[in-house]
């Protein structure tokens, strides 16, 4: 027998036995294998393609919320079908209808995805949840006649499931890939978001960069420069990665904001084509944009605190919370007064303002024992004027307590920094000074990962900055 | 008794300038006295009590009712959370020209000996000094402008220190006031009014906010000592007057040459404790006479001598600078070594800051260059230019800017036109209230801004104005205090710094 007539009766044997398989589970399989082979045709690299593709693939996010809500209706449908025989035999055509829409739906998105030239691990996640959701919708379509004739019903709920699993999963990458990523989460209740992994924006917090750059750029700019796509290789989801720029070289030109390109875009005429953010998303504005000239101009820088001439409304963020009510106290702090010679002094004429604890007539003498004197108006005291005092170390161990202290001035005392990791537990010191104490920087990692903490001066001591002369010593962080 | 021999009534002892008071006299001046006092006392008794009524006791649980008390428990003051504690007053008395130092103007130097047009002045009335000139011709800055810092402010080359730190400054290019006299303008500056008898800003903020320090003044006044080859206008203590406020609010000066202050050191042979139980039998009798004639100033006296007492020893730990360190020294340059010079003063002024004084303020005179400009200038600017720079730079590392507002500015401007000959070589500049520049940093205040503009002559405000009045204002909220509610009673009005006149906080400037 020859080769040829071998592989002949292989072939007649394949055949016939392909024939004991019934034909929808045939055809499901030639399905399912068109759907997942379709990238091949349309693979994403990056670049833009044909016109009319991207014309066609626009019609994507219109024809997706047919499937959406059909796939939604299905497992409605089969529970009430349960009581009414009519919403059974309905689910079947909205399954053969979900599962069309589906599919086109996963051509037009490649169509837009290859035409526009978009990369990036969101739009690779939301396509392949688009394949899946369809093989599932597939499996539906062959495994529910059975479920229809009272067999195998837990097989067709378990895929049921699953499809609304991986249809809630591909449309949430699929919103990302519109709104941006932090869509949802924007708005959040600062209580809930505690829950969610902070963003690694910077190792610098309270830089102006990670308060005031990167929220506008994350906002308007991240959705298409980001890990969801990468528009023009470029990617300005972190600090590094806009100054490291696109394809096309840098977008931030530090100290000249006219040869940045970023700023070059943002200030085009919106009619122009190569106006950003593009796609008719929201643009920046002239304040966002005045911002980013700035940090420009100042040097764009990413640890920076400040700008010079720029000063953004509600820069202290959320007011410090207020502190309860001390004028029933009033008579004890008056006794203090005269009994210790420190005084508490009202920050203002509105009681929830706080107190300041002021040591100046008494500055020599005023030592640890006498700050815990104090302890039981703790939560009162903002800021306290510990400066040119007796205190120690110790007293750092009895500030911790004063958790609603704003400002500490530890300026000249004997503190060694030695327990100053206490201090983590103030959340709303913005203000801390360590001049001419024997602080070493050793002390310097533990304040950085203080919330709030702006204003941390070293002056004269054995952590303080190399260059003191025209360096921002004013923050040291 | 001796009887004086012109006078059969007089039961006195024969009076110091040897005249006799008759009885009767004495006797009616007592009456009236003590009726004037006392009205006038129990008129503040009433009027309080009647307001407590009013407006329930609750409202004033934390105020301190006599006038000159403890004024750290009254809590009616601050208005609101500060973001200064204190302030630092740089008065450059005599005026600086605007136009040669901030206020710059490319444009003039093509027009140089041109004559200002007409419409620019106006029907504006001129000094005697130039109203009979017969022409008015341009005169540029002599010294070129550069641009500097990140904001890339332009600052004239004769302050280099300035220049270094304008990033960090906010200036006001449209300030302008309504006197064009020394003594008008600078009473008008200090009291908000141009008459004399009204507190000036450190005794409404000593009588406002109280002190921080018990053993020093709240107010302080530094005179830096004159140049004699300069135009040195007076400043008398008209400027730091407490007005009709108690007079313990009204500054100290500490003197420029010699001691600080007169008098410090215990006379040879009394110790101590001699002179602390002098000053008690002293307050002793004050205090009997207090009680006999009520008039407040007693009160204030007594707590002037126990001040006294205390700044004895406080003063000596101030003035003494052998422990600052080198750093100190290379920021504010050998002038800092010499008593009475603004470099010296701007360093005890962050001596003060540190130590607690509410407010200081340092005037140095000769900024009056009239028709010699190119002579008197450079050395203006050399003597105070790194004095400023030194202070900021000082207070910014040393975290105090965060609490202090820093205020630099003179009592008017100076003509864009040349007062006399103009020359390649010199010209001068007449007084000009219409527009001049100042710079304050620190709490409150937004750095790296520029408020206000002028027009290409540096003449006339053409954006953003902001009067003496709302400088005030604006100063007093940074300060935590709101001035249209900061007023004190008196001759019939709530009078306040700010004038009746209304003032506005300059908003475009807060931090």
């Amino acid at each position: 027998m020859s080769v040829a007539a071998k592989i002949a009766s292989a072939a007649r044997d394949v055949l016939r036995r392909a024939r004991i398989i019934p034909r929808v589970w045939l055809s499901v399989i030639c399905a399912g294998i068109f759907i997942v082979l379709l990238p091949l045709f349309f693979p994403l690299d990056g670049k833009p393609h044909a016109d009319w593709l991207q014309f066609l693939g626009r019609f994507h996010p219109l024809l997706v919320h047919l499937p959406i809500g059909l796939i939604v209706l299905l497992p409605l449908l089969e529970f009430a079908g349960t009581r009414r025989q009519s919403l059974r035999e309905a689910a079947g055509f909205v399954l053969q209808i979900a599962l069309a829409t589906c599919v086109l739906s996963i051509i037009f998105g490649l169509l837009l995805a290859y035409g526009s030239g978009e990369i990036g691990t969101t739009v690779t996640r939301h396509m392949r949840g688009g394949i899946v959701l369809a093989i599932a919708l597939l499996l539906c379509l062959a495994v529910r006649p059975s479920y229809v004739a009272g067999k195998q019903s837990r097989s067709y709920f378990i895929l049921l499931t699953m499809v609304v699993i991986t249809l809630a999963w591909t449309a949430h990458h699929g919103g990302s890939l519109t709104h941006g990523s932090d869509y949802l989460t924007r708005y959040m209740p600062r209580a809930l978001r505690r829950f969610i992994a902070p963003s690694a924006v910077s190792s610098h917090p309270n830089s102006f960069f990670a308060r005031h750059i990167y929220p506008v750029i994350d906002t308007k700019c991240v959705a298409c420069h980001g890990t969801n796509k990468e528009q023009g290789g470029l990617r300005l989801d972190s600090y590094e990665s806009l100054m490291a720029g696109g394809k096309d070289g840098i977008v931030i030109a530090p100290r000249n904001p006219d040869g940045s390109v970023l700023l070059k875009k943002v200030t085009l005429p919106p009619s122009d084509p190569h106006f950003m953010p593009a796609e008719g998303r929201p643009p920046l504005t002239p304040d966002e944009i005045a911002r980013i000239r700035a940090w420009v101009l100042a040097g764009a820088s990413s640890d920076a605190t400040s700008v010079p001439g720029i000063i953004i409304a509600g820069d202290q963020e959320e007011p410090p919370p207020p502190v309860g009510d001390y004028s029933a106290l009033m008579g004890e702090i008056r006794q203090m007064q005269r009994s210790q010679g420190a005084k508490l002094v009202p920050l203002s004429a509105n009681p929830s303002d706080g107190l300041i604890l002021r040591t100046i007539d008494v500055s020599g003498s005023f030592d640890d024992a006498q700050l815990t004197k104090f302890q039981k108006f703790a939560p009162f005291i903002v800021e306290a004027e510990l400066g040119r005092t007796a205190v120690t170390d110790a007293s750092v161990d009895i500030l911790s307590q004063f958790k609603s202290l704003r400002a500490l001035h530890l300026e000249d005392t004997a503190v060694t920094g030695r327990t100053l990791a206490k201090l983590s537990s103030l959340s709303q010191l913005t203000y801390l000074n360590l001049s001419a104490t024997r602080v070493t920087s050793d002390v310097l990692p533990l304040l950085k990962g203080m919330p709030k903490l702006r204003h941390l001066y070293l002056f004269n001591t054995p952590a303080e900055p190399a260059s003191t002369e025209d360096s921002d010593t004013r923050s040291t962080q | 008794m001796k009887q004086h021999p012109l006078c059969t009534d007089c039961d006195d002892k024969i009076t110091p300038m040897g005249l006799p008071i008759p009885a009767g006299l004495k006797k009616e001046w007592s009456v009236s006295e003590s009726r004037r006092q006392f009205l006038g006392r129990s008129g503040k008794v009433l009027g309080w009590a009647a307001l407590a009524s009013l407006f329930g006791e609750a409202s004033f649980r934390h105020s301190v009712f006599a006038s000159g008390g403890n004024q750290e428990n009254n809590v009616t003051l601050p208005h609101f959370a500060p973001k200064a504690k204190r302030a630092i007053y740089l008065f450059m008395s005599g005026a600086p020209p605007q136009v040669d130092l901030f206020d710059y103007k490319p444009n003039l130097a093509v027009q140089f000996d041109k004559d200002m047009p007409a419409s620019v002045r106006g029907n504006q009335q001129l000094t005697g000094m130039t109203s009979g000139q017969a022409r008015f011709p341009v005169a540029p800055a002599h010294w070129p402008f550069n641009q500097h810092g990140q904001t890339g402010t332009w600052i004239s080359d004769l302050l280099p220190y300035t220049a270094r730190m304008v990033d960090d400054l906010t200036f006001i290019k449209s300030l302008n006031t309504d006197a064009i006299n020394h003594e008008p303008a600078i009473m008008l500056m200090n009291t908000g009014n141009m008459n004399a008898g009204k507190p000036c800003l450190g005794a409404w903020l000593a009588y406002g906010l109280g002190s921080m320090n018990d053993n020093l003044p709240t107010f302080v006044v530094l005179q830096t000592k004159t140049n004699p080859r300069q135009n040195n206008q007076p400043v008398s203590s008209r400027l730091w007057s407490s007005g009709f406020l108690s007079s313990e609010f009204a500054g100290v000066g500490l003197r420029s040459v010699g001691d600080p202050v007169l008098y410090l050191q215990d006379p040879a042979g009394v110790d101590r404790d001699t002179r602390r139980r002098m000053l008690d039998a002293v307050e002793e009798i004050n205090r009997q006479t207090l009680a006999e004639v009520g008039d407040p100033e007693t009160n204030s006296r007594i707590a002037q001598y126990e001040m006294a007492f205390r700044m004895q020893s406080s003063v000596p730990e101030l003035t003494d600078l052998s422990k600052e360190p080198r750093s100190t020294w290379d920021l504010y340059g050998p002038d800092a070594k010499r008593p009475g010079t603004f470099a010296y003063n701007c360093l005890l002024a962050r001596r003060m800051a540190e130590r607690g004084v509410r407010f200081t303020q340092i005037y140095k005179r000769g900024w009056d260059v009239h028709d010699n400009v190119v002579g008197n200038l450079p050395v203006l600017c050399k003597e105070t230019d790194q004095g400023c720079y030194a202070l900021v730079t000082d207070l910014k590392r040393r975290g105090l800017l965060d609490d202090t507002l820093v205020i630099w500015a003179g009592e008017f401007g100076r003509t864009v036109y040349s007062q006399g000959g103009l020359s390649q070589e010199n010209y001068g500049r007449d007084h000009h209230p219409r527009c001049f520049t100042t710079w304050m940093t620190g709490a409150g205040v937004r750095p790296g801004v520029a408020y206000g503009e002028t027009d290409d002559y540096s003449y006339n405000v053409v954006k953003d104005p902001v009067h003496v009045r709302d400088f005030n204002a604006t100063i007093l909220h940074c300060l935590g205090i709101d001035h249209n509610k900061f007023t004190y009673e008196f001759q019939g009005l709530h009078q306040k710094l700010t004038s009746p006149v209304p003032a506005f906080v300059v908003q475009g400037i807060l931090a």
